[in-house]
């Protein structure tokens, strides 16, 4: 497959790359390991007139701890995650959900953690060849008014199915977008739109430069169901955060339930009235995944492979687990 | 859309080719070097048949830019061979009957090499997670796991083989 015809610029610093990202806008893509956005490219999704390359950058790839947070540049490949210490201490779900994206030859050099959590949603009506796609009407997402995977849909139901965004949202992360003249920092929960269309409340001229990961004496897990063990996208996922009180009883819960909905879904209901059990309740954390398929079923559709049906039964299986998981790490 | 001089460290030599802006890696090796051991098949990443090595680390070629690859140490499945003498990775191939339409085999081979200079003594488990990345449809797995365990292992491993040195 032939890529469609671009000019590639390579700045040498950040302020170049704002620089070039303030003049073409829109006309713009950011390429980090282009390992999502050259497949859409190839299939004809995103035709931009630039890519402006994070290449030369080495100013976007780090892991630090600075007072009581992680920071991670966007442009860190996810080998370095999964070889850092202080990942695998301090942000396990992080580990455990890099480790399964791509596979080794993705996660070194190509596949970024900033290019994970900025993914485009996907649906496998929309994710197909300029060929497939000729043959019938546009659908939400590309131009149309019509939603294969919900009949009479009004808007895009194309799914999130980042590991990367599903965990850090559990870990309760931030990040910083700079432009020429701005730099903010937002929750990540605030960052995902819950549009299929437009998932990321990202300006044109705004490139995604840290992440930072709050360490507060809590541990959390990442569970996730995949066709494959390799290259695959997740069809259910889950991220759990737990933080222990004194008396062995949970302080604080966070549970994140992904490739579910246009956004990974940070279910705060559920998660506080976690709050005050013990860390061996194993029948509270069986309500707790219940409740998470409950809430998480009504935002499912058809179309990222799997039936409906077991993908929302999944849920229950995966928040479980992760819940079981970080419980036993507290103990141990 | 003009070409572009670009430098490329490929198998231990400089080339200088002239690429196109959208030219990936992987179609620069094939048409324009004649290197047609790295094969493209799915071009999207899944596959993993157009595997080469980038500083000895295994790199989807079909997910890299031409653009991009300039700078490192490129290494395709041609630069696994000392002339034509076969590495013992490729020979184990062979002798274990790993191959059979043979489109894998390049990136199979570039992904079980770099895993063998990191961990010369892969267990299973290790093996087939480092070619989890790569799809065969005709072997099934095993003779290519065997073929790679025996590579690492001439000695102890699969004790009826012929090729046990």
């Amino acid at each position: 497959m032939r890529l469609p015809k671009f000019n590639y610029l390579g700045p040498k610093t950040l302020d170049e790359a704002l620089d070039l990202l303030d003049t073409y806008k829109d006309d713009a893509k950011i390429l980090a390991g282009g390992t999502d956005l050259l497949v859409r490219m190839k299939k004809g999704l995103l035709k931009p007139k630039v890519l402006i390359s994070l290449k030369a950058l080495n100013e976007l790839s780090y892991i630090k701890k600075q007072s009581g947070f992680i920071k991670i540049g966007a442009r860190t490949p996810l080998a370095d995650i999964i070889d850092s210490d202080l990942i695998q201490k301090e942000a396990k779900a992080l580990f455990q959900a890099c480790k399964k994206i791509g596979a080794i030859s993705i996660q070194h050099f190509r596949g970024t953690i900033g290019g994970n959590i900025l993914q485009d949603n996907r649906c496998h009506h929309y994710n197909q060849s300029d060929f497939h796609r000729s043959g019938r009407q546009a659908c939400h997402k590309d131009g149309g008014k019509i939603c294969y995977a919900r009949e009479e849909a009004d808007r895009c139901n194309s799914t999130c199915q980042s590991d990367g965004a599903t965990a850090l949202m559990a870990l309760g992360a931030d990040i910083t977008l700079v432009s020429k003249s701005n730099e903010r920092t937002i929750d990540l929960a605030d960052f995902y739109t819950t549009d299929g269309i437009m998932p990321h409340a990202c300006e044109s001229n705004e490139l995604l430069k840290e992440i930072i990961i709050p360490v507060f004496g809590a541990h959390s897990s990442y569970q996730r169901l995949a066709y494959r063990s390799a290259i695959d996208y997740p069809i259910v996922c889950a991220g759990v955060l737990l933080k222990p009180s004194l008396k062995n009883e949970i302080a604080e819960a966070r549970i994140v339930v992904g490739a579910m909905g246009r956004s990974p879904l940070f279910l705060a209901q559920i998660s506080s009235s976690l709050k005050g059990k013990k860390l061996n309740d194993t029948i509270a954390f069986k309500k707790a995944a219940d409740a998470s398929m409950d809430s998480s079923a009504t935002f499912a559709v058809h179309n990222v492979g799997a039936t409906l049906e077991y993908r929302c039964s999944m849920v229950s299986q995966m928040v479980f687990q992760a819940l079981e998981q970080t419980a036993e790490t507290i103990k141990a | 859309m003009e070409k572009i001089q670009i430098t490329l460290n490929i198998n231990d030599k400089s080339c200088e080719v002239m690429v196109y802006e959208n030219d990936t890696l992987l179609e620069v090796l094939r048409d324009k070097l004649d290197l047609t051991g790295s094969k493209e098949s799915c071009g999207e990443g899944a596959c993993g048949s157009c595997t080469v090595h980038m500083d000895g680390k295994p790199v989807r070629s079909c997910l890299t830019l031409a653009m991009e690859a300039q700078g490192v140490k490129i290494t395709t499945v041609e630069g696994l061979a000392n002339g034509d003498e076969l590495s013992d990775l490729q020979q184990s191939f062979i002798d274990h009957g790993a191959v059979q339409c043979g489109f894998c085999t390049p990136g199979m081979l570039m992904s079980a090499d770099a895993l063998l200079k990191e961990n010369p003594r892969p267990d299973d488990k290790t093996i087939r997670k480092a070619l989890a990345g790569n799809i065969c449809r005709c072997t099934g797995y095993t003779k290519i796991v065997e073929a790679v365990a025996h590579a690492g292992n001439p000695k102890d491993h699969c004790l009826d083989c012929k090729s046990a040195k």
